[in-house]
């Protein structure tokens, strides 16, 4: 994807990647440190940690363009359905990298300790974290330009909906996926279900803000 | 294939629309030249034929897939060097391994292709906006202001690329009154909202006066001042007589630009 390789490349020269990424790693680091212990781990804690961190990724990738090259960019590429399609795949592609390390991490041994963790719970654990990851995405999106110009009504709109849609153990996508990762042994069928709710989210919320509205000055 | 808009119509908020029931239809080969005040809705009527804002009301049929589109402002602050940027943007364009280097350099771009964008001078920026739109091959140009900010020899690589783009629409923007003369070029105005036919703005000349407020009642009526300072603006063949008037009457002449 194109447009998406271009996003990506001048979100990594931004470095505002950074923070958000190293924030999540830190969070690994401490839930994981040492010992992590059996399954699930600290995977319940860092699926919830990951959806917060994946929306305020996902709307610093919406943002990183300056809003004057967006519009040269979505005259290049043949309009601002194209763009952001664009940037909901370089969302997902940091989804997927964040959730496979998630599920990854506690089979390193750092230290000492190995823990037997069966191919199936290393999978439920990815897909759980791919869930709140994707919910994430769709969070920040929604949360972004060109829904929401200024950052700091960015950022209100997207600590509300996390914290509320966050801490509801029956809601899908997140409220499930933490719910269903704490018991051994994993659903596998609840967390795939999940994450394919949390990617259809994703795309829709990147569906949703290209939806024409009244035109702004700039 | 021509590019068209009908009852184009653009309101920010509540106000007065900025652009009204709007007819326009941009032909290959016949470059459409919009002037008008500032303000008048000019860039937003390029964003709207580009494609990157919707307008309110109306459509724009016949719009290319890709098109080249240059902001009256390409930013400053890129933190791409202008190297990748231009291969990504020929890349989205799904234009081949494009000239854009070699365009750079007739446009006498100085700024360097591996520095960050960030780096460069507004005119070396508005140089790499340029060879982005010109060597995407889009069948349609969207340029807003392209000439302003351009050195001389800059200025005359950019209207002879303008116009062996003859196979592409254009619709361009223009203070400098350059464009007015590119081969079939139609000019027309924006006033109000909508587009009337206009008559191509002679060449101008910028004076610039010290100690010429007691003449300002006397003075043509594009003129404003900035603290001390006066500034004309007169067509060319007038610029000897204002010169020789101002002069004689004690102002002092501090520049003469185009």
């Amino acid at each position: 994807m194109i447009v998406a390789r271009y996003i990506l490349a001048d979100l990594l020269r931004s470095q505002r990647f950074i923070l958000p990424v190293f924030v999540y790693l830190a969070t690994l680091g401490v839930l994981f440190g040492g010992d992590p212990g059996p399954p699930p781990a600290g995977w319940p804690a860092s699926a919830l940690v990951l959806y917060p961190v994946s929306a305020w990724l996902a709307s610093t990738t919406a943002n990183s363009e300056d809003p004057v090259a967006r519009l040269v960019t979505v005259a290049a590429a043949g309009g601002p359905a194209v763009v952001a399609r664009g940037v909901l795949a370089a969302c997902l592609l940091a989804d997927v990298v964040l959730a496979a390390v998630s599920a990854v991490r506690p089979v390193i041994p750092l230290v000492t300790h190995v823990y037997p963790y069966p191919p199936a719970e290393l999978l439920g654990g990815g897909l759980a974290h791919l869930a709140t990851a994707t919910a994430g995405t769709a969070v920040g999106l929604l949360c972004a330009r060109p829904v929401i110009e200024r950052v700091g009504w960015s950022l209100l709109a997207a600590v509300t909906v996390v914290v509320i849609t966050g801490v509801t153990p029956w809601l899908p996508p997140v409220g499930t996926a933490v719910k269903t990762i704490g018991t051994v042994p994993t659903d596998l069928a609840a967390v795939v279900l999940d994450a394919l709710i949390g990617v259809a989210l994703a795309v829709a919320a990147s569906a949703l803000t290209t939806v024409r509205r009244t035109p702004r000055p700039r | 294939m021509d590019v068209e808009l009908s009852g184009v119509e653009v309101r920010f908020g509540r106000a007065a629309p900025v652009l009204h029931d709007l007819d326009l239809r941009v032909t290959p080969g016949r470059p459409v030249v919009v002037l008008g005040a500032n303000g008048s809705g000019k860039s937003t009527l390029l964003r709207v034929v580009a494609g990157c804002a919707a307008p309110t009301a109306g459509r724009v049929t016949g719009r290319p897939r890709h098109v080249g589109y240059v902001p009256d402002r390409f930013p400053s602050q890129l933190r791409m060097p202008a190297r990748s940027y231009l291969r990504h943007l020929a890349a989205i364009h799904r234009a081949e391994l494009s000239d854009a280097p070699a365009l750079l350099e007739d446009l006498g771009f100085t700024g360097g292709l591996d520095v960050p964008m960030v780096r460069l001078s507004k005119g070396n920026a508005q140089k790499v906006a340029l060879a982005q739109a010109l060597c995407s091959r889009a069948a349609l140009l969207v340029l807003d202001e392209p000439w302003s900010g351009l050195d001389m020899a800059a200025a005359a690589t950019l209207t002879s690329r303008v116009t062996d783009a003859a196979d592409a629409a254009v619709l361009v923007t223009d203070h400098t009154g350059t464009a007015a003369y590119l081969p079939g070029a139609r000019v027309l105005a924006l006033v109000d909202g909508r587009l009337v036919p206009a008559r191509p703005p002679r060449p101008t000349v910028t004076i610039t006066l010290r100690g010429a407020e007691p003449l300002l009642p006397h003075l043509p009526t594009d003129t404003s001042v900035d603290g001390d300072r006066v500034i004309v603006r007169v067509p060319v063949e007038e610029r000897d007589a204002l010169l020789a008037w101002a002069l004689a009457r004690g102002c002092g002449v501090l520049a003469v630009q185009p």
